[in-house]
């Protein structure tokens, strides 16, 4: 029975590592989304993160906290400067700006030839753990909690709303706007550092549009207004994969296309039915419940 | 001396028929295949070899109480989740070896996990020199890698050729087509070939003039190229319509018949090395042909090495008599010129595979071996 339980365990655990680690990057899309930004240089930051912690480690043998402060660290300085500007830019405009910052970074990688370029950096030691991917979210997770519903959570409510209002409330929104990319930034290179040290080898394709695609639809699958929810959406979608490799032999459709298939129809009825994501499906049902 | 192994063999054989009332063990080998995403197209070649080759040696009944099972499991191209697959092949479906993954990229990810486990893994695509077989003792390699394949190739063919001004193009964005250039490099050089040009692409990239045309300004006596088969298809074609009508040499990337499906006629006289000499008369090809023709799929050499891979795998179950996991690892060690599809196959003492690559060339709309 303990073996069976063990042997369990180790099958999922690079599953439980993941949905940590997209938890992560999903909230660092959040947390801009949660001031009303749409800003998706989110692979950027994690690539800038993955690469400082790998060098870090092999190359300059810093112990791994340190490493990994680093991996925050280093994101979160580049996205002052590059915040400052683009947060000038709204909505769609800002999206693709900051979608031009993933790529420029990852291209970037892809030709320095110091870190291998495409081949990326191999045979990193595995020194994150699935308890310090669990701490890293769950402090994350108190932050914000203490965020909400504080003078910080209200003034960020405000921006969302309507951003001209809460200027003239004399709320300094680009210093919101500024602090929130910046935390974001330094949440995504927390995640591409664990994840470096999680699964032996970052490479730049690993770092591409796909990925922060991905990322933001964790968010909006999950619910993108309650700081939980993109938890809720990476986890859901983390795991679906493995979910469908079970049930693939019984419906009788290979695992591969069923995944695609299952995964736009989540996302299609989540965005038709659920446009605050899974997180509302308790209250929804409640409603209708109540509703004669 | 000779007779020791014979003899544990027997002793094997009939441990096993004690041991179980019907007188099989079903031994697993799991695949982690690229079957969906940008790979996909070299997956499904190698699904299709690595379960005719399983039945295959169940029919012939060269394993003498063990019958092998595939498990088959899609990657989705990317090193999550070919990380997740390498733990259920460990943990869950227990398999006694591993055949895969398809991209070197993932492999660097996933085949730690098997070092650590001690699983053996075969790899039967993963063409990156460094990184793949110096995980561990437990990685092994069926597939050659470019530095197996290239510099042969193109020291053949210029003795065939002649030419001494090469023009470089390849895809800096892709870790095999990397790869695939930094052997180029190495070659030309070794060769003392003058390289007039090097030129970089991208995956997404559809128009190459601008980098062919710089080339063909330095009057090279041929092209030299390094990019995935999507590219490669655009690069041929539009290089034949700036007027080039000299040789183009392609990396392993070139290797499938979409090149031609493609560029169509353009591919006309273009070169490549390949670790499978598809018209080879020798008997073991012959024969994975002929199972091909009865399941009329048309191979191509990641389908030729899926097929060897499975046969490495079954040769070192019947070297040690057992399909455990470290059973099939000490049958690779005594692994010795195994006939296959490839050739007569051997390891090298890097865990790597070892067989005679072959050159070929398009003409009429085909692959053909150039003597």
């Amino acid at each position: 029975m303990l073996e069976q339980l063990s042997d369990l365990y180790l099958t999922y655990q690079s599953t439980l590592g993941y949905i940590g680690i997209n938890a992560l990057l999903a909230l660092s899309v959040y947390v801009s989304l949660s001031c009303g930004q749409l800003a998706l240089g989110s692979a950027g930051f994690a690539a800038l993160g993955a690469y400082a912690g790998a060098l870090a480690t092999m190359k300059a043998d810093l112990p791994f906290p340190l490493a990994l402060l680093l991996s925050a660290l280093l994101p979160a300085l580049v996205a002052v400067p590059l915040g400052l500007p683009v947060l000038r830019l709204k909505g769609v405009f800002l999206a693709i700006a900051t979608i031009g910052f993933g790529e420029v970074v990852r291209l970037g990688l892809v030709n320095w030839e110091y870190v291998n370029g495409a081949q990326g950096i191999v045979a990193i030691p595995q020194k994150a753990s699935i308890w310090m991917i669990s701490l890293a979210v769950a402090v994350t997770l108190y932050v914000l909690s203490r965020v909400r519903g504080s003078k910080w959570g209200f003034a960020l409510e405000a921006i969302r709303e309507d951003e001209p209002a809460a200027r003239t409330m004399g709320i300094p929104s680009t210093r919101y706007k500024l602090a929130m990319l910046v935390l974001g930034a330094a949440l995504a290179g927390l995640a591409g550092g664990l994840e470096a040290h999680f699964t032996f080898m970052v490479a730049p394709n690993g770092f591409g549009f796909s990925r922060v695609v991905d990322m933001l639809v964790f968010a909006v699958v999950g619910g993108a207004q309650l700081f939980w929810g993109p938890v809720v959406g990476a986890g859901f979608l983390t795991v679906l994969p493995e979910v469908l490799r079970e049930v693939a032999p019984l419906v009788g459709i290979e695992p591969g296309p069923l995944r695609m298939l299952v995964n736009g129809l989540v996302l299609l009825l989540v965005i038709l039915y659920l446009p605050a994501g899974l997180v509302s499906l308790p209250r929804r049902l409640r409603e209708r419940r109540a509703a004669p | 001396m000779r007779l020791a192994p014979r003899i544990s063999l027997l002793v094997a054989a009939s441990l096993l028929s004690i041991g179980s009332a019907h007188a099989e063990t079903v031994v697993k080998i799991g695949a982690a295949l690229s079957l969906t995403g940008p790979a996909a197209a070299y997956g499904a070649q190698q699904k299709v070899g690595i379960l005719a080759a399983v039945e295959e040696v169940n029919r012939s009944g060269a394993l003498k109480g063990v019958k092998l099972e595939a498990v088959i499991e899609d990657d989705a191209s990317t090193k999550e989740q070919g990380i997740a697959v390498f733990q259920r092949f460990i943990n869950k479906d227990k398999v006694a070896a591993i055949i895969g993954p398809t991209l070197s990229n993932t492999a660097t990810a996933a085949d730690p996990l098997a070092q650590g486990a001690r699983v053996p893994v075969v790899a039967v695509s993963n063409t990156a020199p460094k990184g793949i077989t110096d995980i561990g003792d437990f990685i092994w390699r069926v597939s050659l890698t470019e530095g197996q394949v290239i510099p042969g190739a193109l020291k053949r063919l210029q003795a065939k050729l002649g030419f001494k001004k090469a023009g470089v193009l390849y895809g800096n964005d892709d870790a095999f087509t990397q790869a695939g250039y930094n052997v180029m490099k190495a070659a030309t050089e070794a060769m003392a070939l003058e390289v007039v040009g090097t030129q970089t692409f991208a995956k997404p990239d559809k128009d190459y003039t601008a980098q062919l045309t710089a080339l063909l300004g330095g009057k090279p006596e041929i092209l030299i190229v390094s990019a995935l088969v999507e590219n490669a298809s655009g690069i041929v074609a539009q290089a034949r319509q700036l007027g080039w009508q000299g040789p183009i040499f392609g990396g392993n990337g070139f290797n499938s018949p979409k090149l031609m499906g493609n560029a169509g006629p353009a591919a006309e006289g273009v070169y490549v090395g390949t670790a499978w000499n598809k018209v080879s008369s020798a008997a073991p090809n012959q024969a994975f042909l002929k199972n091909m023709a009865a399941r009329a799929h048309e191979p191509d050499q990641f389908c030729a090495q899926a097929w060897t891979g499975v046969m490495a795998i079954a040769e070192a179950i019947r070297l040690s008599g057992k399909g455990g996991r470290e059973e099939v690892r000490a049958g690779f060690l005594k692994l010795k010129a195994l006939p296959t599809p490839l050739g007569t196959f051997s390891f090298l003492e890097s865990r790597d595979g070892s067989h005679d690559p072959a050159l070929q060339v398009v003409k009429d709309g085909k692959f053909q071996i150039v003597q």
